[in-house]
């Protein structure tokens, strides 16, 4: 019942995943070295960028329609700590430093991103 | 099949996928990428394909994802709309390789193509919920996943199917 085709399928899906994630780690520390900077936003705009370096610790936290989210930065690294989403995907995905990770909230319409560029001075962006 | 002998069936699927679409949100997996599923009810829509035709399968998952969801509270959620359009499109190319080929692929080798289809759909509405193209790179992640439970959901169908007496005419 389990075929020759079956077998290649099955090694042609773990070799173009493996070669997805080879890509995904060769992008990721082709970055590196660069400013490193966080987005976050919701419902597809940028409500706040900070940059992620050693030293600059803070939380950010998001009241939105449904509820919240609460993102902690520390030595240059970032993470949603709390949320009262269903799910806690979020809160599981733990902590991310290198572009182009990210953590999603998905309930929530959240998107944390690490960019490599400089984060603006200004408190907030609307756009 | 007679109406009352296809009626009873639907409704034992349907009561069957949705039970299992209950019991595996409950189920944490022991892995490190947070969003792996075994794809329980799939195994469900599977075997709906094979005895009932992809129409009927259709019906049971959109029943199945209505009910499972009101029971785990995110109905009409964003985790509704990725499970429905995850349960159709993996039922359109499991239907499809089914049908067109029997022979080639087993069983084992129709929910591979699900379990593949479900994940990419699943990640591409994501993307366009989160309005983030970055998430496409989660993919391979989930696709690593997919093979062992695509073959577990595979070869759990074929052990239910020998095991049911054969008055649905199904051989393997």
């Amino acid at each position: 019942m389990f075929t020759k085709a079956d077998k290649y399928l099955a090694v042609i899906l773990i070799t173009l995943a493996f070669l997805g994630i080879g890509l995904n780690v060769y992008y990721i520390s082709g970055d590196n070295g660069r400013e490193k900077s966080v987005a976050v936003i919701v419902d597809g705009q940028i409500v706040k960028t900070f940059p992620l370096r050693p030293g600059y610790t803070g939380e950010f936290r998001i009241d939105g329609p449904h509820g919240y989210n609460v993102i902690e930065y520390k030595d240059g690294r970032v993470r949603m700590k709390e949320a009262d989403c269903p799910d806690k995907i979020c809160i599981l995905s733990g902590w991310i430093s290198t572009p182009p990770q990210q953590i999603v909230c998905l309930p929530y319409r959240v998107v944390v991103k690490v960019i490599a560029e400089n984060a603006t001075d200004v408190d907030d962006i609307v756009r | 099949m007679d109406k009352t002998k296809r009626l009873v069936l639907l409704g034992l699927l349907v009561a069957m996928a949705a039970a299992l679409h209950v019991v595996e949100s409950q189920l944490p997996m022991p892995v490190p990428v947070p969003g792996v599923k075994l794809g329980l009810a799939n195994i469900i829509s599977l075997m709906a394909i094979v005895m009932l035709g992809w129409q009927d399968a259709v019906y049971i998952a959109v029943a199945r994802v209505g009910i499972g969801s009101l029971f785990g509270g995110s109905l009409l959620g964003p985790a509704f709309f990725m499970s429905m359009g995850g349960a159709l499109a993996s039922i359109g190319i499991m239907a499809y390789i089914w049908n067109n080929y029997r022979g080639t692929f087993s069983l084992a080798g129709v929910s591979l193509f699900g379990a593949a289809v479900h994940n990419i759909t699943q990640v591409i509405l994501a993307a366009v919920l989160v309005h983030s193209l970055g998430l496409l790179w989660y993919l391979p992640y989930l696709l690593i996943f997919a093979v062992p439970t695509g073959l577990f959901t595979g070869f759990a169908a074929n052990y239910c199917f020998a095991k049911v007496p054969g008055a649905f005419g199904f051989k393997n």
